[in-house]
């Protein structure tokens, strides 16, 4: 493998259009090539030490967030599904088959603001695998039963997913704190409407419109390929797609100004939890508050603070403290969470967590730990690149997530610049009582016995 | 790596071992070669037959390979700038005395994560922090891996934290306190509470291997992890972490040097312990079924036989072949997955292994050096809804018989050979996966194990597959495990095999409802007498 440590020279290519020249690279220790075809298809290319393999990733940037409608929601995570159902040219099975012979693997992931399909395997294949995925994506079609047979496995889905509590806490704590914009439900979506899935056929087909199209869309091959010979089967395959992404509105969630509580009751044995979550603006619209997002989480409650040497370690009230933060394109969620050995150490924690949040806000920041912080982020970076597949990984969400093809590098260029003072000031912003939202979940027993309701 | 929060949805040195010998594979065969008749044209749906189970043959056991005391395995990368450590010791859940269950696993995640006498656990974790260092112990049935990565840059204070943690751990009776409720939660709640998919797989560990030291949850059990006091700990630690027991891996920028470094001071540990577990047979069992109660929306199931089967078999290959076409881990195009979920929605995904499966978290690759000397074959059938258990568990049989009863088709054999022969590769990208490969063929006597893989698929065949099938599987041996909130219900089904149809939201092709009838009356290998009913509550108590 070959690394490049701190400065990588720009690398740039033109490619029948627009070319996106790459700034200076001075984290992401591989070079981009950047090009953008007429249509607005972006294609990323980073060649890379992996002899004879290839990581095919596209990124279509839509997800739970573009879950406007009533009782859709869920669907951008259906359509994920719905994705692998065939074309006319490759009617369904035909491509899974093709691409099972040739030796690759591949699947697909939604969050509340991407949907990631990504495949691995041959570099000697890959004109077959660009064809192919071309194709789905300009020419995806599929049948109504074939449409409603795959909602049943999507509730399969949901089935293996609700045994454990988390996916509750996640669909309460949404639906608290958000009142009009969709992250108030999760990416799998209300079980209610992943019920009706198998009605909304026609509706499938204006999502596909809507959403999956060149301009909406990144691709990103990493791995050891002919570039030359890629970007042409590329313009053959993509560049009569055509479409343009909608101009749906997403509603903004009006600042919260009032606390905000829920609980939960869990049927079944499991540990009581704690947890706070304020309102946060997002990385998609300033890498900085994302950057300062990132330090703060470690901070607050990494394995190195004093909330969780306080819970976890020394009184041992807490199984595991740990913040929620991910980058996000709207404002989202920023969370301390903690598992807590016994309901009645709910109190201390909560003054724990109160406690924590007070010495972030105070200004007094312990300059080392955050330079400690900055560290850690760097080499876990370095260190999470070995593979073709973790490269185009990381490139691939932060890049539909925050919308650039080198938004990685971008990201923790603005974490080194981060200042223990910004982190306090963040903090003192956010982290407000009336910007809170606190979830509780209990199990029932306990709950009984704590006099609950 | 930085955690991406998704929302939801993931040259070495070899010992010179030769390939065991063949003879003892046939001693044991059980009935595992009986021939099954699969249903080729739609029935009425009439009750199946109710099968007379035979009795259980016990499984002689035949341990793994012992390479020799800190057998090293080195794998320098050129401009790799990340170190990866892997040290694999023998020692394991079979290890745990009676009536401590768990000791092992404890005793691992004491030394990894509870301090060393120059460090406590905080200060250890002040220590690898800034540096992103990677330093953990898991704990299977009879191996127990300390994996270890870290940058280049940070090597030598990494090595020292690393080295410490086998050589000086701090053993701090509080660590143990809290090690120990956190390893009685993961069974209380975790297991029993929050994860009926793992639930089925380790209950079918302990259906398939009740009475002898596999049957236990590597985690241990409640009871036996509460009997453990700090001097079991440090007894243990001395006993089984032993310079005869580890192979010693090394991966990335490595050399010749560091390789020296590391064994002069992992020559402080103990030449030699406790004897090596000398495994009793396995039971054999076939035709039981647990129906596990839980407070659950859907129903999770795990069927599985042990047999004699391991990776230095001739048989190796092809049966593990049979098992990827059957349904290759976390794969599109299995003939489970395509036939119960992609036509009939049944559920997430269905799958089968030849070796025993073990989930590595979210990944889709195989997990290493969790080797055993007795292994299991298993099919995993994701959360279906409720009513449709019985029915998903038929089908299963019915797509395992098509497997022992004739060739498979042309075209869906080369889909399944392509696919492996790549995928195989895909397997072995990472510095910590080569070398959990070269280690797990040290243990197994099987050099070369993924080249002698891809090369064994490139020249078999449909019938030579069936042959080797025949040798070793059969739904006849299946034992199955269902967790399920109307326990009595199911059970009670499963014992009088009345007929269960399906019904779709959606219409569905010809060739599918007939085959349906066929399944819907599918025999299960599962007498009235061996269906037993569970509770959650009471799983892995003692």
């Amino acid at each position: 493998m070959r690394f490049r440590g701190v400065l990588v020279g720009l690398a740039v290519l033109t490619w029948a259009g627009t070319a996106a020249a790459q700034k200076f690279q001075t984290f992401f220790p591989y070079p981009l090539k950047v090009a953008t075809l007429p249509n607005g298809l972006r294609v990323v290319r980073v060649p890379f030490e992996s002899p004879g393999l290839v990581s095919y990733y596209t990124v279509v940037r839509v997800g739970s967030r573009n879950e406007v409608e009533a009782d859709h929601t869920g669907f951008a995570h259906y359509f994920e599904h719905v994705m692998f159902k065939g074309t006319k040219a490759w009617p369904e099975g035909t491509r899974d088959a093709l691409l099972g012979r040739l030796g690759f693997s591949e699947n697909a992931f939604t969050t509340d603001d991407v949907t990631v399909y990504f495949v691995n395997g041959p570099s000697t294949s890959l004109d077959k695998l660009v064809e192919l995925e071309a194709d789905r994506f300009r020419n995806l079609e599929y049948s109504e039963a074939t449409f409603q047979t795959e909602a049943k496995a999507v509730l399969g889905e949901y089935h293996k997913n609700a045994a454990n509590p988390g996916l509750k806490m996640e669909e309460e704590l949404a639906a608290t704190a958000f009142k009009v914009h969709p992250y108030r439900h999760t990416t799998l979506g209300f079980y209610d409407d992943i019920k009706k899935m198998p009605g909304y056929f026609e509706y499938s087909r204006e999502f596909f419109r809507r959403w999956y199209t060149p301009d909406n869309t990144l691709v990103f091959v990493v791995g050891d390929f002919d570039d030359a010979k890629l970007m042409a089967w590329v313009e053959k395959g993509y560049g009569s797609w055509q479409g343009k992404a909608a101009k749906l509105v997403i509603p903004a969630e009006p600042a919260q100004k009032e606390a905000r509580q829920v609980h939960v009751d869990w049927a079944t044995p499991t540990l009581p939890r704690h947890l706070h979550a304020w309102h946060t603006p997002s990385a998609g619209m300033s890498l900085t508050d994302g950057a300062v997002q990132s330090v703060l989480s470690a901070y607050l409650a990494g394995p190195t603070s004093p909330l969780y040497k306080q819970l976890v370690l020394e009184q041992q009230l807490c199984e595991s403290v740990s913040t929620g933060y991910g980058e996000h394109r709207d404002p989202s969620l920023f969370s301390l969470t903690a598992t807590l050995k016994e309901e009645r150490h709910r109190a201390a924690v909560q003054a724990a967590f109160d406690a924590a949040v007070r010495d972030a806000v105070s200004g007094k920041l312990d300059a080392k730990r955050v330079q400690d912080i900055k560290d850690n982020l760097r080499y876990s970076l370095l260190m999470g690149l070995e593979t073709a597949d973790h490269v185009a990984m990381q490139l691939a969400y932060f890049g539909g997530v925050l919308g650039g093809p080198g938004s990685v590098d971008a990201l923790y260029q603005a974490i080194a610049q981060v200042k223990p003072a910004q982190v306090s000031a963040f903090a003192k912003r956010h982290l407000t009582d009336s910007n809170r939202t606190v979830l509780t979940l209990t199990p029932k027993p306990a709950a009984e016995k704590a006099g609950q309701p | 790596m930085k955690r991406l929060a998704f929302a939801i949805a993931c040259g070495s040195c070899l010992a010179c071992i030769t390939l065991a010998p063949t003879d003892v594979r046939d001693a044991s065969r059980v009935d595992l070669e009986r021939a099954v008749a699969v249903p080729d044209a739609p029935r009425a749906p009439v009750p199946a037959p109710v099968p007379q189970v035979a009795a259980a043959v016990p499984l002689p056991s035949r341990p793994l390979k012992a390479p020799p005391p800190l057998f090293t395995v080195l794998q320098p990368v050129a401009g790799k700038p990340i170190v990866s450590f892997r040290l694999v010791f023998h020692t394991g859940a079979v290890d745990d005395p009676k009536g401590k269950e768990g000791l092992t696993a404890l005793t691992a995640d004491l030394m990894a994560q509870g301090g060393t006498r120059a460090l406590s656990s905080s200060q250890l974790l002040d220590a690898l922090f800034p540096m992103a260092a990677e330093l953990s112990a898991t704990t299977d049935k009879e191996f127990t891996v300390f994996e270890g990565r870290v940058h280049r840059d940070r090597l030598d204070a990494f090595l020292k934290i690393f080295t410490d943690v086998l050589l000086e751990p701090r053993f701090d009776p509080k660590e143990l306190d809290r090690l120990r409720t956190d390893a009685v939660n993961a069974i209380v709640n975790q297991l029993r509470g929050q994860d009926d998919e793992s639930l089925g797989k380790v209950a079918l560990d302990a259906l398939l291997y009740e009475g002898h030291p596999y049957a236990h949850f590597n985690g241990g059990t409640v009871e036996g992890l509460k009997a453990v006091t700090l001097d079991d700990v440090k007894a243990h630690w001395k006993t089984v972490f032993t310079q005869d027991r580890l192979v010693v891996g090394l991966a990335g920028a490595v050399d010749a040097a560091l390789e020296k470094r590391l064994k002069d001071r992992l020559a402080a540990l103990p030449a030699t312990g406790a004897p090596a577990v000398k495994l009793p047979p396995a039971p054999g069992v076939h035709g039981k079924a647990w129906v596990i109660e839980r407070d659950t929306l859907s129903a999770a199931e795990s069927m599985g036989a042990s047999f004699t089967l391991r990776r230095d078999d001739p048989d190796y290959y092809a049966v593990a072949f049979a098992a990827s076409y059957l349904g290759e881990h976390r794969q599109f195009h299995g003939v489970l997955f395509t036939e119960l979920r992609e036509k009939r929605g049944l559920n997430y995904g269905d799958y089968a292994y030849a070796e025993h499966f073990h989930q590595d978290g979210w990944s889709s690759l195989p997990a290493l050096n969790v080797g055993r000397s007795q292994q299991d074959f298993s099919i995993w059938i994701r959360p279906v809804e409720p009513q449709n258990a019985l029915f998903a568990a038929r089908g299963a049989v019915y797509f395992l018989n098509a497997l022992t009863s004739k060739p498979a088709p042309n075209d869906r054999f080369e889909i399944a050979r392509g696919f492996l022969i790549g995928y195989t590769r895909v397997w072995e990208q990472t510095d910590q996966r080569r070398l959990g490969y070269a280690i797990d063929e040290a243990f197994y006597g099987t050099p070369g194990f993924l080249d002698g893989y891809r090369k064994a698929l490139a020249e078999l065949t449909p019938e030579a597959m069936l042959a080797a099938v025949k040798r070793h599987l059969s739904s006849d041996g299946l034992n199955f495990v269902f967790v399920a909130k109307d326990a009595q219900a199911l059970a009670k089904v499963l014992s009088n095999q009345a007929p269960s149809p399906i019904a779709y939201p959606s219409p569905k092709p010809a060739e599918v409802l007939a085959e349906d009838k066929a399944i819907a009356t599918q025999a299960l290998p599962v007498s009235p007498g061996a269906v037993e009913v569970k509770a959650a509550r009471d799983f892995m108590e003692r």
